[in-house]
């Protein structure tokens, strides 16, 4: 799909990583601005502001335009000027979209968005197997949907989510002032939160695993091939899955229409018990899930929200 | 052999801790970070080793961040739930 691009100039990739941050990009006044007109004028008005503010920030802040750059460069090598300007307003807009239905969700609540399930009944199996669930996805389309959507499962759900310091990025359930919707594990707290996954598992419930970004050291990573060049991914789904024979279900929700989202269950993973402690052991089953992923951004290549630059990677700690 | 000892023996063993023999561990020093210097996906492995050689599952999450603290609080909380059924 993605031919091999030339390294970034070592002093563009230690720049790009020093200044990257998760947070969003948008000050407290500009989501307070779009919130209001979400309950002003509705989901749809939003929607239009999206495509000025996206125009704007990709004509006139660069920090802002080059933060899709690594991903893009690597699913479209060879655009010329014009072509790579269009790439970032086409993904800009979709991600400004995605969270003001995730506002619009929070705010206004359902009856806003349908969301539809491939193979949900292969999901529910999988949970009812008793072993627990993770729930293995990427930061592709809009992965709070999926969450909201897993309450058919009638299942506890958790989430290890890390947030960083100053984060002004409202979730769906902190809108509604729901917060004990999903139980959120920090990977940032004692043990990486490994204790806590192990816990949920073994309760027989739901973990979801962003699968796609490294949290920690080399040791809990493997180097795998991802668009044409080399990335790490964690393995601590694998392990978990080989520690307790939980299934690994590889799902990536998206936009599939105006006002339409779709949780897609690409592919599970099973991981045979006692592996150990090894991440290469874990390879192929990483490997497995980041085909599926570089399935998806074949087919959806404005739908994929790493920023994030892997393919230049210090794992985030 | 105590519990103590063959804790050592298993952690050398089984996480292949091979720059250590069981004699090398010290069993009030810390198992994560500084100290024996494990991480987070030891602590899974330590969670299932622990299960398969002694038949304790590490249920409760506050009780598994205490007994995960030395080599010698983990072979106290092994005990003490063996004791106790």
């Amino acid at each position: 799909m993605a031919e091999a691009i030339p390294p970034m100039d070592e002093t563009d990739a230690r720049r790009d990583r020093k200044s990257w941050s998760a947070r969003s990009i948008g000050s407290r006044w500009q989501h307070r601005f779009f919130y209001a007109l979400i309950r002003l004028a509705g989901r749809r008005a939003a929607h239009v502001m999206v495509v000025f503010v996206a125009l704007y920030y990709v004509l006139f802040c660069p920090s802002v335009r080059d933060r899709a750059r690594p991903y893009l460069s690597r699913r479209f090598p060879g655009r010329n000027a014009l072509l790579r300007l269009w790439d970032r307003f086409r993904i800009t807009v979709e991600i400004g979209r995605v969270l003001v239905d995730r506002a619009a969700l929070g705010i206004l609540g359902p009856g806003q968005l349908t969301v539809r399930h491939s193979h949900r009944e292969d999901l529910l199996e999988r949970v009812r197997e008793g072993r627990g669930a993770i729930l293995l996805t990427a930061h592709a389309g809009c992965w709070q949907f999926a969450m909201e959507s897993l309450r058919m499962l009638e299942t506890p759900v958790s989430l290890l989510l890390h947030r960083e310091e100053g984060d002004v990025d409202l979730h769906i359930f902190e809108h509604r002032g729901d917060a004990g919707a999903f139980r959120i594990i920090d990977p940032a707290g004692p043990l990486g939160g490994a204790l806590e996954m192990l816990h949920v598992l073994k309760q027989g419930e739901v973990l979801c695993i962003m699968g796609d970004r490294a949290m920690g050291g080399d040791r809990s990573t493997v180097e795998v091939d991802f668009l044409g060049g080399r990335v790490r991914i964690p393995v601590t789904p694998y392990q978990l899955a080989s520690a307790t024979g939980a299934p690994v279900v590889v799902i990536f929700p998206y936009t599939s229409g105006p006002g339409n989202y779709s949780l897609q269950v690409a592919k599970v993973i099973r991981v045979p018990e006692d592996l150990g402690r090894a991440p290469e052991a874990y390879r192929p089953y990483a490997e497995a899930f980041i085909r599926e992923l570089e399935g998806f951004v074949e087919g959806r290549p404005y739908q994929f929200f790493n920023f994030f630059d892997m393919w230049n990677q210090e794992p985030m700690r | 052999m105590t519990t103590v000892e063959k804790l050592k023996t298993i952690l050398v063993e089984e996480l292949h801790l091979e720059e250590l023999t069981p004699g090398d561990i010290d069993e009030n020093a810390p198992l994560f970070g500084e100290g024996l210097g494990l991480d987070s996906l030891d602590a899974v492995e330590l969670v299932v080793i622990i299960q398969k050689h002694f038949g304790v599952e590490i249920k409760d999450l506050d009780e598994g961040k205490t007994a995960f603290q030395s080599v010698q609080a983990l072979a106290s909380y092994i005990e003490g739930r063996l004791k106790n059924g």
